[in-house]
């Protein structure tokens, strides 16, 4: 194992996993809380030595469900804090997730996903874009999630993570894969670039010349409920008007547009590369938030562009919410695979071929 | 000269509704707490994670800062706020469903870190608010609403006893079972949460009370009959007594 300098300076050549644990550290991450699972075990490893070395909070939990409701108690008194984890022990964690979008507290999630369903494999995957986005949780909830291309926006995203979930008081998922927890680039640190949210209005610090204070999710009637959840979902409203993120190249005059995110999104823009070199007018696409999706972009997009291809390392999860955007506006094919590594340049190269030149 | 002898405790929120059923113990565990709270100085200072069952409620009586935990993961959010803010005081109070069923792992682990926090455990030999279920503490031959004819060890297997199991934790550093069926157990109910606040003040790591309460409602008992079963059936198979004192060397 490595251990980086908390603060490196310049260019360094780091791990994805190492550079989130690393990014955490920076952002100010004050508890950790996790138990082991490949292909993130790294991040876990990392934060063992270093928030001891730091004097910063560290457990090595009996299970997912602790790691997620330590990061729950830990994030009531408005401590910045995270837990790390993948695929089947996110399943863990989804009754929490949905009481603390309910309590309205600030966790932070990193999530690399592996093959699935059920233990399925380590390799690289990106079937859990729906577990982010919608959630195996009860009731009306939303997480914000951000995916991660490079090793570089592991970092950016890691530390965004900690602000949005702060500022918006959400759970908030930074969502990459094995590949990317796996692969070492060049990337910089920086520091962390957000100011930091007062959350002394709400954080239990003991009623110390204040009355007490408590953050549940039970609500006494039906009424509540709903005053509630209108609140919550103005809330979203507001996070979709102003964060959405995403990256597109050469969508100008495209006539298809390849939309895909996380690592599945290097590729794409390699093959898109190719097809322009070779005259095909086809552009790509990136959300970069993928909860809130970018509809209101890629719904512009759609006046503009003949055809969606969507790709992505899953049987099509990804694709529901581009049709959706598109609402029927244009067609919008899907050209995917289960697991393993990401689909071939030149498969891409070619599915475009095909597609544009029907 | 008129003297006081009534007083309800600082730690507990004047203008409530009592909730509980009649004749249930959870009225006077939450009091006994409320006044170790009281005593030790400790409102002002507490945070408490608490559970899912008839227990919840205690955000609606006590006066302290409170996060409400899913079922059985308090000591799992409880470790959470201490590790944060390790110079608050930190408790929970938890059913045994609650406790020593869906959360035993949480339980057990919060005590084998000897995470420097205080769990108030009531048993009361059933899930109370969902209804009067067999649940980890339900006695061999109760019968309960899934136990129709009697727990028998067939089906159901044997119930746990929490105090001991906690006991054996080496992070443990108080583990006690009492019982609220008379006034002198009452009194020494009240001590031994006490101990448990005091160790957790000094430092010493984990401390656990198992209380032996009445659910009278799905007992189907009046209040006085779900006491006398509290002394004749379940203080035979849970005893109370101290099982664990640091610095008493037990
Ligand atoms: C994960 C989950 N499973 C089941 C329930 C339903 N439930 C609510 S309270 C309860 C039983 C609580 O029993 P206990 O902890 O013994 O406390 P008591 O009500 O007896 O005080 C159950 C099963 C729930 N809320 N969450
Ligand atoms: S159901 Fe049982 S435990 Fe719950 S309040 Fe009534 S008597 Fe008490």
């Amino acid at each position: 194992m490595t251990l980086t300098a908390t603060k490196p300076e310049g260019k360094v050549l780091i791990k994805g996993n190492y550079a989130i644990a690393n990014a955490a550290v920076i952002a100010g991450c004050e508890c950790y809380f996790g138990y082991p699972i490949t292909p993130q075990s790294e991040i876990g490893e990392f934060m063992s030595g270093k928030m001891q070395e730091l004097k910063r909070a560290y457990v090595s939990s009996e299970s997912e469900l602790a790691s997620i409701n330590m990061v729950i108690g830990a994030c009531s008194t408005g401590a910045k804090a995270m837990t790390s984890s993948s695929s089947c022990a996110v399943s863990l964690m989804q009754e929490a997730l949905s009481y603390a979008t309910a309590e309205e507290l600030p966790v932070v999630l990193v999530s690399v996903m592996r093959g699935g369903p059920g233990l399925g494999n380590i390799y690289p995957s990106q079937g859990d874009y729906n577990q982010a986005t919608i959630g195996g949780g009860n009731g009306d909830y939303k997480l914000i999630v951000l995916a991660p291309g490079n090793v570089q926006e592991c970092i950016d995203l890691t530390y965004k993570a900690f602000y949005l979930a702060h500022k918006y008081k959400n759970p908030t998922m930074v969502l990459a894969d094995g590949l990317l927890g796996q692969m070492m680039e060049p990337v910089t640190f920086g520091d962390y670039p957000y100011p930091e949210v007062d959350d002394s209005a709400w954080a239990l610090t003991g009623a110390k010349g204040r009355g007490r204070r408590v953050i549940r999710s039970y609500a006494p009637s039906a009424d509540d409920q709903c005053v509630f959840l209108n609140k919550l979902y103005a809330k979203y409203a507001l996070i979709e008007e102003k964060e959405v993120m995403y990256d597109e190249y050469m969508t100008e005059d495209a006539d298809l547009i390849v939309a895909s995110f996380g690592s599945m999104s290097r590729n794409v823009k390699s093959a898109v590369k190719i097809a322009r070199e070779k005259g095909l007018k086809v552009g790509a696409f990136r959300p970069i938030t993928i909860s809130p999706f970018p509809n209101k972009r890629l719904k512009e997009l759609s006046c503009s562009a003949k055809k969606f291809l969507v790709t992505e390392i899953n049987m099509g999860q990804m694709v529901r919410d581009v049709r959706l955007a598109v609402n029927g506006k244009v067609p919008v094919e899907f050209y995917g695979k289960g697991v393993g590594s990401m689909i071939d340049v030149e498969d891409l190269v070619d599915k475009i071929e095909s597609l544009i030149e029907v | 000269m008129a003297t006081q002898v009534f007083k309800v405790p600082d730690s507990i929120i004047k203008d409530m509704t009592y909730g509980f059923c009649p004749g249930c113990d959870h009225g006077v565990a939450i009091r006994l707490v409320a006044e170790c709270l009281d005593e030790l100085g400790l409102k002002e200072n507490a945070i408490t994670a608490t559970s899912i069952g008839c227990s919840v409620c205690l955000y609606d009586y006590l006066d302290v800062d409170s996060v409400e935990a899913p079922h059985g993961r308090a000591l799992a959010e409880a470790t959470g706020i201490k590790r944060a803010r390790p110079d608050k005081f930190v408790f929970t109070y938890q059913g045994d469903g609650d406790f020593a069923s869906i959360g035993l792992g949480e339980s057990t682990h919060a005590a084998l870190r000897g995470e420097n926090i205080t769990a108030i455990c009531i048993n009361n030999t059933t899930y109370g608010m969902t209804g009067g279920q067999l649940g980890p503490t339900t006695l061999l031959g109760q019968v309960t609403t899934t136990s129709p004819t009697g727990r028998n060890v067939e089906y159901y297997g044997y119930p746990i006893r929490i105090a001991e199991h906690i006991a054996l934790c080496e992070g443990t550093a108080y583990s006690a079972r009492v019982s609220l069926d008379s006034v002198a157990n009452i009194r020494k109910a009240k001590q031994a949460i006490k101990k448990a606040f005091e160790y957790q003040l000094k430092g010493l790591g984990f401390s656990f009370v198992e209380i032996l309460s009445t659910c009278p409602t799905n007992w189907h008992m009046t209040p006085q009959k779900a006491h006398d079963r509290v002394r004749d059936d379940m203080m035979k198979v849970f005893v109370p007594g101290v099982y664990k004192d640091v610095l008493q060397k037990v």
